[in-house]
Formats: structure tokens, sequence, C-alpha cells
């Protein structure tokens, strides 16, 4: 734990896990507005099919095209929009920013257990984003098979020219590297660092929910890099795995395969994304109300029953396909059962508020917005789960909007609550509380206009996917919803600068942010900015479970770090 | 009304478009359902929500409870909220959606006024075959008409197989409520029965290169003495293209031998 580090060591190839997660948040931030800009793009074609792209939304990248979008194009924008965000923005910024930055301070450890593999985590996501980047300036585009990249149409026999397809894999392989190298060190960390005392039940709610987004990531990861490779190999050296029918020599392969192999990994993938939020969320109520996190243990319990349900679920996304009618009631039930568990530990949450003492600073209200979008989210999926109803929304807009609140809602504003929150901590500064508010309800506002929209759109029978949706007669008449949706999501757009700008002023302007500015009990609050490489002078005993506010026996303040022993009464 | 429908959002002003099937409405009841039991729950979440931020408001109510919530009462409490949650969402629409399933949609009808047709979408359009007079699909005397029009009788059950030897399609019928892949290498299957004469769309619901968004078909249900009418007008395929050479050059138009021996679902 050198102090005289060289800048390279410091701020480049770190092993700092604080300095390593800042790294993941910045990358996560850029993609997040590049992925942010495509969907303004793809919006746009939505909206006004076919017209110039205007000169606000960068309309001179497509000169070579007069001006418009072109269908491949369109198709590159989704394909694209989604992979980012999914992998190049959300992932980084929750699991690799504060899996990162929040685990080994938590649990009172000095750093990850493999600093040198927490590096190379990163340097291989690096990697994987400039493979992604190159991928634009091929001659013949980017990768257009949508962000699943079913075969054959992923294949080169699907008729997509260029060599997007086969950089988008790579690309994939590598995140996917990266990622498992991340789930391991995130898991044995979390198993063998723990300060002493610090149980697993006296755990923040927020490493729970980071601790098996993780075992998700080390167990399914490799499903998915299974069947990329198969893809490469299918694409590169003319295997057939996933190619049938007539463009295949002899007898071909299976393209349902790909799809079994995709949603084995894909499902879990989306509990991958919002069990940090989750466990951030039970958390930050607690700390927000001033009282311990209700049923703590039934949560937690509750986080790990979904954990073992979403892995055995992944053919409700196949119901079309013309799957069993046995196999399409089992995943029906299955889906279902998720229900139980979700309900129980968003009861947890209301609860937790009941008979508090609620602060709205800004982490509080992002938090409880995702109470607001998740319920939504969470709700909506029962209508995909569901198999008849599935059939006819199924691939339409209505997906898209549940998914949209699902991942893209919960996780931002999880999100916005993660980097609210620990920001004092990161930078030592505090954010602007009427930036953050004014934040708050524009993307509130906007967010819920653009996505309960496409719900709507969906319900009127909007396929996805479609470059010019007013081809279609039974869609002209909600080509007028299509362009209010672009309004608010331009709205949407608009207000994310404020937070942008925020972040980025208060870190040399905020006032600066005293050791424990929210009055938490968990041991990141104990050390002072900057915390050093190393994180504790000496490796704290943890005495109480991590949110033990209000609790009558500590005299003079409403909160008691976990590293304080608790008086005994009497 | 017409500009609120236009700007107002919110599901109530957009509605489906017009169901003319048989069986659209149960699909329909299982989604109102749905409606219903979801707003109620999440008027009850908001509702908390909004009364719990109005009464612990921390200016109102500086002093929290001391409220771990792990007393025996309360794990039954949320076993209870489990439960009820379980019985009146789940186990409704999980019983709606298996009573339909059995009874129309994975029901397949059987018998001589059934109408099979073979379907094989291509990219980036959609052809159909009809048995011919041997009722055998497959040979000489099949049926095929122009591309991307699908004709049917009104009032009778159609069964339609489903393959294609590109890329993924999938059928869709937004005025049955009902879609179904076409995957290579294998045959998948999805019956209907229109109620009502007239010209509807078909769409491609699974993305399949960048002429997806124009692989748009018609449907046109006609009276079902018009229908046999316009079938015995048709001439039979004309079977010269040859099947190797299909793929190879995309103006050869519709490849002609396609047919399959027609599969019989158990």
């Amino acid at each position: 734990m050198s102090e005289h580090q060289s800048v390279w060591r410091k701020y480049i190839f770190s092993l700092d896990h604080k300095m390593i997660g800042k790294q993941y948040l910045f990358l996560g931030i850029f993609f997040l507005l590049f992925g942010g800009f495509q969907a303004l793009l793809i919006r746009w074609q939505l909206a006004y099919p076919e017209q110039p792209v205007p000169w606000w939304l960068l309309g001179f990248l497509f000169k070579g095209s007069g001006g418009i979008i072109d269908p491949d194009m369109y198709n590159q924008l989704f394909t694209m929009h989604g992979t980012i965000m999914i992998f190049w923005a959300i992932t980084p910024i929750l699991i690799g920013a504060f899996g990162n930055y929040v685990i080994p301070l938590q649990i009172g450890a000095r750093d990850m257990a493999f600093p040198t593999l927490n590096m190379l985590s990163f340097w291989t996501m690096f990697l994987a984003s400039i493979v992604l980047l190159a991928s634009y300036f091929l001659p013949d585009g980017t990768a257009a098979g949508g962000w699943t990249s079913y075969p054959p149409l992923s294949l080169e026999e699907g008729g997509i020219p260029g060599h997007g397809q086969t950089y988008w894999t790579l690309a994939l392989t590598l995140a996917g590297t990266s990622t498992m190298m991340g789930a391991i060190n995130y898991v044995i960390t979390v198993i063998r660092m723990r300060a002493p005392g610090m149980t697993y039940f006296k755990m923040p709610l927020s490493v729970w929910g980071l601790w098996l987004t993780s075992i998700l990531n080390a167990i399914f990861v490799p499903v998915i890099a299974a069947g990329l490779i198969m893809l490469l190999l299918d694409r590169l050296l003319g295997t057939q795995f996933f190619l049938a029918g007539r463009l295949a020599a002899g007898g071909g392969g299976d393209p349902l395969l790909y799809q079994h192999v995709f949603w084995i990994f894909g499902h879990p993938e989306v509990y991958i994304l919002i069990l940090p939020v989750w466990g951030i969320v039970s958390e930050l109520l607690s700390v927000f109300s001033r009282k311990p996190a209700f049923g703590y243990k039934v949560t937690a319990i509750c986080m790990c029953t979904i954990v073992v349900l979403s892995s055995i679920v992944w053919g409700h996304h196949m119901y079309t396909t013309g799957m069993s009618p046995l196999l399409g009631k089992s995943f029906m039930f299955l889906t279902l059962l998720i229900s139980i568990p979700s309900s129980i530990f968003f009861f947890n949450w209301l609860l937790t508020l009941w008979k508090g003492s609620l602060h709205f600073k800004t982490p509080m209200l992002y938090t409880m917005a995702v109470i607001w979008v998740f319920a939504i989210g969470g709700l909506t999926g029962l209508y995909n789960a569901t198999v008849t109803a599935d059939i006819y929304l199924h691939d339409t807009m209505f997906v898209v909007g549940h998914f949209h609140y699902t991942m893209a809602a919960s996780v931002l504003f999880g999100g916005y609550a993660a980097i609210s929150y620990w920001y004092p901590k990161m930078f030592g500064r505090m954010m602007n509380p009427l930036m953050n508010r004014i934040h708050f309800w524009g993307t509130f506002i906007s967010l819920n206009l653009v996505f309960f929209n496409m719900m709507v759109l969906g319900y009127a029978g909007h396929h996805r996917r479609i470059y010019n949706p007013a081809e279609y007669d039974f869609i002209k008449p909600l080509m007028g919803l299509n362009e209010f949706i672009t309004y608010a999501a331009i709205v949407l757009g608009a207000f994310q600068f404020i937070y942008l700008f925020n972040f980025t002023w208060s870190m040399f302007k905020g006032p600066i942010a005293e050791k424990n500015p929210w009055k938490s009990n968990t041991l990141e609050w104990t050390v002072d900015y900057p915390v050093p490489h190393g994180n504790f002078a000496e490796i704290p005993q943890v005495y109480n479970g991590p949110n033990e506010y209000s609790n009558p026996k500590v005299k003079g303040q409403d909160w008691v770090p976990q590293s304080v022993q608790i008086e005994s009464a009497g | 009304m017409t500009n609120l429908k236009k700007w107002l959002p919110g599901i109530w002003f957009m509605d489906p478009p017009k169901d003319i099937s048989l069986d659209g409405y149960r699909i329909d009841n299982v989604i109102q359902y749905t409606d219903f039991v979801i707003t109620l729950y999440f008027g009850i979440v908001v509702a908390a929500l909004a009364f719990f931020v109005w009464k612990y408001n921390s200016r109102k109510h500086p002093k929290a409870a001391y409220e771990h919530g792990d007393k025996k009462k309360h794990l039954i409490m949320t076993v209870v909220m489990g439960m009820v949650v379980f019985l009146s969402i789940d186990v409704v629409i999980e019983t709606m959606s298996f009573r339909d399933l059995k009874e129309a949609f994975w029901n397949f009808p059987k018998g001589k006024d059934v109408l099979r047709i073979e379907a094989m979408p291509m990219q980036y359009a959609w052809n159909f075959r009809y048995a011919g007079e041997d009722e055998e699909f497959g040979t000489d005397d099949d049926v095929v008409p122009p591309q991307n029009i699908l004709n049917i009788p009104v009032n009778t059950p159609v069964v339609v197989q489903l393959t294609t030897y590109d890329v993924i399609h999938s059928f869709y019928l937004p005025n049955f409520r009902i879609k179904q892949d076409a995957t290579p290498g294998m045959v998948t299957a999805i019956w209907f029965q229109a109620t009502e004469t007239g010209e509807y769309e078909i769409a491609c619901a699974e993305l399949c290169g960048n002429g997806h968004f124009k692989m748009k078909g018609y449907l046109k249900v006609q009276s079902k003495e018009d229908f046999y009418t316009w079938l015995s007008e048709q001439e039979p395929e004309v079977t010269e293209d040859d099947w190797d050479d299909w793929g190879d050059d995309e103006d050869e138009g519709v490849p002609t031998k396609w047919g399959w021996p027609w599969k019989e679902v158990k």
C-alpha cells in the first residue's frame, strides 16, 4: 500500500477497487449517452419515417443516405442500442462500478480478493468496447440482427452483409469474459473477505443484491459464451450448429438451439441487471426511513428464491416457436411463481416506510421511483408470462415497454439513487440537490410517458423492430402516439444533461461532504475521504446489523455504525 | 374524439385491431382480467406509498419506530400476502389460459370441413399452398396462388403449417390476436377461424432482415361460395423451378417446389 504510486498505477492500471469502480462508472456513462443517442434516432425514425434527421440529432452522420436513416441503419441502431445499454451501460454502472466500489467497503475488506483479476476485468471490458466501437466503421456497418441475434439471420447466410455481426459476437464474448472475471471476484470476496463479525445476515442488502447477481453471472455467462462461440464458428469456420433449411448443406443444425442457449442466459440476465437495484433500494429505503429494513431476512431469502427461479423460466421467451404444450404450461407456471417472492419483498419495501421518519433526500426520491416503475414493470410481466396473452403480445411494442420498465426505468433510477448516495464517498463532495430534484421530476414524468405508451402501442398491435410502421394500415392510427412518444423521449434525453452537468460540476464545485452525510450505519461511512488504497487503517470488528436505525438503546442519535457496540440496556 | 384518440396517451384510448376471429375474445378476456387485477395491485402500492409519504414525512413524524418486522405475526402476514397474490392473480390467469389453450389454441380442428394451408414465408414475402383436388400436399395439382395474399373462407376452421428455408419469420394476424414462428428445419402449425369477410393484414413479427418492415401480406376472407369458386379457378402450380437453384438469385420469384407432406397433429 505504498503512498507514492505512479500516475499509471494510480489512475490507469489501478489495482484499487475504488479506482476500478470509477473507471467502470465513466465507461458506463459514456455508453449510456451513446446508447441513449441511438434510442432518440430510433424514435425519430418511428415518428417521422424516412424524413431527414435534424441537425440536433447529428443529422450530418446520415449524409451518405441523403440525411435519412435507411432500413439497414435502422436495424443497426436498435441492435446496438439494446446491446450497448445492457452490456455496456447497465452492467458496467451497476455491477462494474457499484459492485466494485461498494462490496469491499461495506463488508469491511481492504480490497477485492483478486485485485489483479479486477484490473484485468476492466481492461478486458475496455478491449471489448474498442471492438464494439470499431464495428461502426466497417464498410457495411455494425451488427443488424437484433440484440438477440437469432440465427440464421445472424449468420452469413442470413443475408446481412459485412462483418458487423462477427465483431458484435467477438465484442460480446470479450465483455462476457470481463463479466466472468468480475463475478468470480465478487463472489469470492463476499465469501472470504468479510470483516470479523460480518455474518451473511449482517451484510447490507445492497451487498446481498450484488452478490446474488455475481453468482448468476458466474453460472450463466459461460452459457451465452458457449452460444456465442458456436455462432462465431458458424460464421467463420463454416460449421452449422445453428443453420437449417435450404441454406444448410447436408442435414444442418438447429436455429432453436441458439434460442434456448440465449434465453437460458437471457432470462437470468434480466435478474442480473435488476438484483443490484433491489438490494440498493432495500438498503436505501431503510437509511432514509431511519428504520430497520422490514423483514430483512425474508427479503434476502426472497431474492435468493428469485435467483433460483430465474434459471428455470427461460421458455416464456419462446411461446410462439411452436414448443410442446407441456413445456409451455410448465414454463408459464414456473414464471408465475416468481410473483410470490416478488410481492413479498415489495410488501417489505412498503412496510419499511411504515412508521418510519422519511427524509426525502434525492437518493430517496430515486429509490421511491424504483418502487413505482418496478411495480409497473413487474406487474406487466404477467401478460408475457401468460401463454395465450403472449401469443398476441409477443414481439410487439408491449414487450418493449415492459422490459424498459423493468430494466431501463428501474435500473436508471436505481443507478441515479446509487450515484447520488455514494457520490460523497466517491468524490468527496455533495451533488447539488436542487438540480437533482429537477432532474428527478423531469425524468420521472417523461420516462413514464415514453414507456407506458410503448405498451399501449403494443396492446394496439404495433409489432416491434419495424423500420416504417406506417406500412401497415392497422398501425397508421397509432402514428400520432408514436410522435408523442418521440417528443417525450426527447424531453427525457434533455433532462439527463442536467444530471450529467451536476455530476461533473459537483466534482469540482460541490460543497465538501461530511464523513457520513446521510447518517448511515454501513462501514463505508466510517472512513474519511479520500479513502486510501486498503480502505481501513484497521479492519473493523462488526457488532450490529446494517439497519440499526432508531434503536432505543442508542442515545442521542438515530444511527449507529455497524462497528460500534451498542451498550446493553440496563 | 378522433383528436383525443390521437393525442391522449393511455391504454383507455387505444383498442386492439378489430377482432374477427372465433377465439380472439379469449385472449382479450385474459388481457382484460390482467388489466383489472394489476391496476388494483398497482393502486394499492401507490396508495400505500402516497399515504406513507404524507403520514411519515420526517417533519411530521421525526421519530421512527424501531421495528425489524421479524416477528411471527409479520411472517404470517407476509405469507398470507404472497398467497393472496398467488390466488388472485396467478391461479386465475393460469386457469383461464390453460382452459383456452385446451379448448381453442392448442386444440387443432379435424374433419372434412377444415381447410389446410401450407405457408412458406421468405425474405420478404409470403407463399401459400393449397392441397388441390387430391388433398395431398407436394403433388402436381397443388395450388400456389400469387404471393402475399392468403384466401380463406369465412366460418371455416383453417389450419396453417409453416416452415421457411432462409431465416426465422413469424406469421402474425393482429385481427386474430395470434402469431406463430416459422423456423428453418421444422414445421410449426397454427389454426384460426374467421367470423367476418373482408381484407385484413398479415405481418411478419420476427426480425428477418432489412425488408422485415414491409414483409406484409393480406388475408382475404370470403364467403365459402366465393372462396371455392376462386380456388377452382386457380391453375395448379407449374413445377419448372429447380430446387437446387433457388436461393442463388433474388429475382427468381416464387419457389414452387416447396410443399411437404401434411404433418398430422396427434
